[in-house]
């Protein structure tokens, strides 16, 4: 299992790095490498060029601008899962990195990576979609901010388009002083790709009343999937176990199944259904343990 | 290009292709072998380094991407030559590892864990090595020896938690809680795998693999590989054929004829059919897609039943049909026991296709040397007879073949056999002049390395009474072999020799049918057929006590040999050796608080978990010897199945001991020490243990069937007692006495009457200068061996196929709670404990890793591991992303009650232990399931029990029944 040869470029820039790519069709660009290394070693892929945007010092950084945490693409999800901001303003991003591969794939994997792999039953998609974060993209001709939910558009597929690049992965920031989130996943061996996971975060007044809800699906469908019909419809409610259970059983059924052979198709909606509910029901818990008191 | 490393505090500038991973840069370029080759797919954890002081994996990061970096191995670990840290030393102390593949990466896992938290919980500790694999230790071990270091540098220096120390006859070094001393060099990185080995000049093997499950290979165009730089040979099955012979089949089936590389057809999938010879590996897999082969599909089966249906494609058409043994035993009365009985029942389980799957994958390296006429082949193997049977395939002397023992395997459990690769690299060995080594990648591996295990289907019908006495049995097992004969039918014979488990089934009747199909060939995995046969009797014995409404232990004590009734004959013409099966049962419910037991199941099954107790109570026959051979293949004459001992005094008085076989993490150069120091009355660590080459070494059979603990054990008793009788019969001479009139005592022979003494300087003296003074005709020097044969199992099968199979028979019992999560599936494993009894125990540490080990080994068998093909007879679980290892999250700390039985057949009373644990867990955790299941009238038949056929399987029986 060798990867078959290739030529290595390291730019500084990520102008450079868009005009490496836009030199090589057959170019592709490497971050951590978790996903991509073990696909080429395989011969699955065979990039005539890796471009390794890993030290260009623009896609590092975490940056608070108000509404959004803004991570850069570049950033090792180790350094995510141990950043304060995040832990305080993404608290969902912060839940579900843990679930990201093992203690030594997050040491090296980035935030754009995971974002860019799509795999769909990753984790920080997930979560990007969930809170309707969004992606910037860069090529030579310029930036654009592209909504999680245009930019996965299938199993492994992104609107990238050729020589463009991820900058920065923008996770929404809510302004509600009760929040909590929930993140449930299943798979055979716990660190494995999620055969399905969930995703959610509410907020509440000080009644305890959902003021806002998101709950999003991964595994499922061939991209994480929000369920804004259960979301929607638990907005106003005490998120009683009866309404969440009614909700999600509601929306999971509108959810179009990806058929694959590890799961059949009736055990990934009935997956969707119980880890949803759980997801909220564990951010609702967590919302009033907030409330209660300092945090765990 | 250019990379720039800081290695280890070292900063190296080397000049790498930018394909080169760092795991390859470390272990080609600066010969930093102590980070191992386990996937390169970023599963295994196997090449685990420290990135700028964190965990990263070697195979997931080109070499070009570290630039700059600070890399650190387990190397930098050891504070000085022969000096372990503190983290080192503990995972010595508490035996965390066996075979040493794994440790490096253990071990920087470990060491990152506590620079980070110095005082890391267990759950801490278990999540923390849970991306690094082992298939040898089942994790305890492992966490405890982490538990343990991070106490010994909070400076708080407590004990390690014990092995425990056996009660029996009073031992001074056998059954101490003493260290394993094959653990140093491992914890230090030192091993000597085979992919460590380099010679000048070596060459490397890629394999092309056949695409179709059955094809004939119309042609093999070879021209655009040959012409790549760099590519030194491509050689066809055709060429191979013509020029070795087909390797040996186990059973009476010459027209399957088996070569390293398919001839004319291919019959698998991955199946090999070129292999390119070129200056690295990677050139080699560049040339190997350039090979053309052009095939014509042909017609493949590969369901077993279909297989055997007449009408189906043949996978041998020379051989006739699909069947290569269908053999009926009738033991005993077996009709009129089942006339008789009041009552039968009849079922069907099924064993789905699993193996070993060692972190190592199998290797060799060979080497042939014109001058001497001599082959040298060092190979990571676990095969009795390898060296003849590479001889008997290359048409050379046994002579001219020198197989390197001292050559560490990074696990086997049964399966690192190698003889097809063996044959391919010597043949290109010898053709190209050049060193030629094959290390299988993991995809070799999975799909083409021949080493999956038994795919059995077993129909069984029991007739017993309304007491729950079982009188008869009647089991058909039909094993899907797959597409090549070798060794691996006789795994349907060696279950023959416990074929009624613990029980008192006074007759039997067995259908062995090994059939063909296009998929990969089978080799001996762990039990050899041992552990799917124990999962059916137990299946037979659970809906034996569901059918008379009787608790699953009372009918098992019931069923019970009592333990005066040893040595205990069963109908197919084993004699049980010993046991006590009540009284380990009694322990194991008491250390378990069986009636709390009980109630935490109640408990659980309150909150709305499905939750259920499993038991298992099975056999483990060890010290084994081949009377299957004879038994399934009426041309084999073979009786005798020895292993040896050679111990050499040197002029100075220091004792070596030599064994002739290599092993894969059981420790038998521990065991040798031991028992030689225990006769000798010698500290073991003063005795050095050597592994001679094939050429120099006396007869072994290799650690198969569970033996070595019997049989090295045995050969190293037996010759030390000669070596003790040599000095006492020099003292005698000298002190003008009869031999038996002295002593031994802790190295000097004194004579009983007066109390004169010759000290071991003095002895030593005498028998390697002073022949002067030596009884006449004695042998000047201090050397003994002992050859020794299985202390049963002499004689061949009587005309009505009864024989004595193995000699010991080792018990364990095994009780587990699981817990289901009802929507998900998901089986949590919340308590598990196993009673065992193997007899004397000779090293705690390594009985209790053999273990621990063999239950994650059933857990994953019960739970998550097959090779599963789809209907165009593809292998779908070629890589560990599909085929799944259980990790530490999945393993639960398993508690262990010890009983000692001695065998009245061994030296010490010690029987085997290789294959504990596995031989009982999946039957356990199935009936833990199915126990869970049971009030919604479901059952699973079929291994792994995955958690999708779980919740899929509770939810119809949900929707039928218009519940929840």
């Amino acid at each position: 299992m060798k990867a078959a040869p290739f030529e290595y470029v390291r730019p500084q820039s990520v102008d450079e790095a868009c005009i490496c790519l836009a030199a090589d069709a057959d170019a592709m660009i490497i971050a951590g490498g978790q996903t991509l290394v073990p696909m080429m070693a395989m011969r699955l892929a065979r990039p005539s060029r890796l471009v390794d945007i890993t030290r260009i010092p623009e896609l590092h950084g975490i940056r608070d601008d108000g509404t959004a945490i803004a991570v850069g693409a570049g950033t090792r999800q180790v350094t995510a899962a141990n950043d304060c901001s995040i832990a305080g303003s993404v608290p969902l991003l912060a839940a579900a990195l843990p679930w990201v591969g093992h203690a030594a794939t997050r040491n090296r994997g980035t935030i754009g990576g995971s974002v860019a792999n799509a795999d769909p039953a990753a984790e920080i998609p997930l979560v990007l979609v969930t809170l309707k974060g969004s992606v910037v993209l860069r090529r030579p001709a310029g930036s654009r901010i592209v909504a999680a939910q245009e930019f996965f558009i299938g199993p492994m597929m992104t609107v990238i388009t050729p020589a463009t690049c991820i900058i920065e992965v923008r996770f929404p920031v809510w302004s509600a002083s009760l929040i909590g989130v929930g993140f449930q996943e299943i798979s055979a061996r716990r660190s494995d790709f999620a055969l399905v996971s969930a995703a959610a975060q509410v907020a509440l007044d000080d009644s305890g009343r959902c003021v806002a809800c998101a709950l999003g699906i991964g595994g499922a469908s061939a991209v994480p999937q929000r369920l804004d019909a259960a979301a929607d419809a638990l907005v106003g409610s005490r998120l009683s176990d009866d309404e969440i259970g009614q909700a999600v059983r509601a929306a999971v059924d509108t959810i179009e199944i990806m058929t694959s052979s590890h799961a059949s198709d009736g055990y990934r909606r009935r997956a969707a259904a119980v880890l949803g509910t759980r997801a909220l029901a564990e951010a609702r818990d967590h919302a009033i343990q907030c409330a209660a008191g300092p945090v765990q | 290009m250019k990379v720039d490393l800081l290695v280890n505090g070292a900063r190296c500038r080397l000049d790498v292709e930018a394909r080169t991973t760092l795991v390859d840069c470390l272990r080609d370029h600066l010969d930093l072998t102590s980070v191992h080759t386990g996937c390169e797919h970023g599963i295994c954890g196997a090449c685990t380094v420290l990135v700028d002081g964190e965990p990263a994996r070697a195979c997931l990061m080109f070499a070009v991407q570290a630039d700059g970096y600070a890399i650190t191995t387990v190397d930098a670990l050891a504070p000085a030559p022969g000096e372990l840290s503190v983290i080192q030393d503990a995972f010595c102390e508490t035996h965390g590892m066996q075979c040493g593949f794994c440790t490096s990466g253990m071990l920087l896992v470990a060491h990152a864990l506590l620079s980070r938290n110095p005082n890391p919980s267990h759950a801490d500790i278990v999540d923390a090595i849970s991306g690094n694999i082992c298939r040898c230790t089942g994790y305890g071990q492992i966490v405890d020896a982490i538990e343990l270091a991070a106490r010994r540098l909070a400076g708080t220096n407590i004990g390690a938690p014990g092995a425990r120390i056996m009660s029996g006859p009073a031992f001074k070094f056998v059954s101490a809680n003493r260290r394993v001393r094959e653990d140093r060099r491992f914890a230090a990185g030192r091993g000597h795998y085979v992919a460590d080995i380099k010679r000048d000049g070596m060459l490397h093997v890629a394999i092309v693999p056949s695409s179709h499950a059955a094809a004939r290979i119309l042609s093999i165009d070879a021209a655009a590989a040959l012409a790549m730089p760099g590519v030194h040979y491509v050689v066809t099955g055709a060429e191979l054929a013509a020029a070795v012979d087909p390797m040996l089949n186990g059973l009476d089936t010459p027209r399957v004829r088996r070569f390293s590389l398919a001839v004319g057809q291919t019959r698998y999938s991955g199946e090999w059919v070129a292999a390119v010879v070129a200056d690295t590996r990677a050139i080699a897999e560049d040339a190997a897609e350039r090979v053309e082969v052009a095939y014509e599909p042909l017609p493949h089966v590969v369901d077993v039943e279909r297989a055997l249906d007449p009408s189906s494609p043949e996978v041998h058409p020379e051989h006739g049909s699909n069947v290569l043994l269908d053999k009926t035993f009738v033991w005993g009365e077996v009709d009129r026991h089942f006339a008789e009985s009041p009552r039968s029942l009849s079922f069907r389980v099924t064993w789905g296709r699993n193996s070993t799957v060692p972190i190592e994958t199998f290797g060799v390296l060979a080497s042939w040397d014109p001058w001497h006429e001599m082959l040298d082949v060092w190979a990571s193997i676990q095969m009795p007879k390898y060296a003849e049977q590479i001889a008997r395939a290359l048409r050379l002397p046994a002579n001219a073949v020198r197989v390197h023992y001292d050559v560490d395997v990074g696990g086997s459990y049964g399966v690192k056999r190698g003889i097809k690769h063996t044959v391919l690299v010597a043949y290109l060995a010898r053709k190209l002049g050049r060193p030629v080594r094959l290390i299988e990648d993991r995809l070799d591996n999975m799909r083409s390395g021949d080493a999956h295990g038994p795919e059995r289907i077993f129909d069984v019908s029991v007739a017993f009474d309304d007491a729950g006495i079982v009188k008869s049995m009647k089991m058909r097992a039909l094993d899907n072999v797959g597409a090549y004969a070798g060794r691996a039918p006789f795994q349907l014979g060696k279950p023959i020799g416990a074929i009624v488990g613990p029980y008192k089934i006074e007759s039997v009747q067995y259908q062995a049918l090994s059939v063909m199909t296009n998929k990969a060939a089978q080799e001996a995995v762990r039990g050899f057929g041992q552990s799917p046969t124990n999962y059916a009797i137990e299946a037979a014995i659970d809906k034996v006590a569901a059918a008379i409404g009787l608790d699953r232990v009372e009918v098992r004590r019931r069923n019970f040999i009592r333990k005066d009734e040893f040595p205990y004959l069963i109908p197919s013409g084993t004699r049980y050796d010993s046991g006590d099966y009540h009284t380990v049962v009694d322990k194991v419910l008491a250390h378990a608080d069986w009636s709390g037991l009980q109630q935490e199941r109640d408990r659980l099954r309150e909150t709305g978990m499905l939750a259920g107790i499993g038991i298992a109570a099975c056999l483990e026959p060890s010290g084994g010897n081949s009377s299957f051979e004879p038994l399934l293949n009426p041309k084999n004459t073979t009786t005798t199945w020895m292993d040896s001992c050679r111990i050499i005094v040197d002029g100075l008085g220091h004792v070596t001991v030599a064994i002739h076989t290599t092993s894969s993490g059981q420790g038998h150069e521990t065991l040798a020490a031991t028992v030689v120091g225990e006769v000798m009355e010698i500290d073991p660590d003063r005795i050095r243990v050597v592994r001679p080459d094939s050429l120099a070494s006396l007869p072994s059979n290799s650690p198969v069937g569970s033996r070595m603990a019997v049989m090295l054990g045995g050969a190293a008793f037996h010759a030390a007692q000669k070596l003790k009788r040599k000095l006492t019969t020099i003292a005698a001479h000298r002190f003008g006495v009869a031999a038996d009139a002295v002593d031994y005592v802790q190295g000097a022979a004194i004579d009983r009457a007066t109390g004169k003494r010759l000290e071991w300087a003095d002895l030593i003296l005498i028998a390697h200068r002073n022949i002067h003074l030596m009884p006449e005709g004695m042998e000047p020097g201090l050397e003994v061996t002992h050859v020794m044969q299985v202390p049963t199992g002499t004689a061949l099968p009587t005309a009505d196929g009864r024989v004595q199979m193995y000699p010991c028979h080792s018990f364990e019992f095994h009780v587990v709670l699981a817990a289901i999560d009802p929507d998900l599936g998901k089986t949590e494993l919340r308590r598990y404990v196993i009673g065992h009894d193997c007899g004397t125990v000779i090293n705690p540490h390594i009985v209790k890793g053999m273990t621990l080990g063999g239950i994650a080994h059933g857990i994953g068998a019960a739970l998550m591991e097959e090779f599963v093909y789809d209907a165009d007879g593809q292998m779908m679980s070629q890589s560990f992303m599909d085929y799944l290892l259980p990790s530490s999250h999945e393993v639960p700390s398993v508690e262990i009650v010890h009983h000692c039985t001695p065998s009245p057949f061994t030296v010490l009373g010690q029987k085997g232990s290789g294959e504990s644990g596995y031989l009982g867990a999946p039957a356990a955790i199935a009936g833990a399931i199915n126990d869970a299941v049971s009030s919604l009238g479901i059952s699973f038949d079929k291994l792994p029990i995955r958690l999708t056929a779980i919740s899929d399987a509770v939810a119809a029986a949900r929707e039928s029944t218009g519940g929840q």
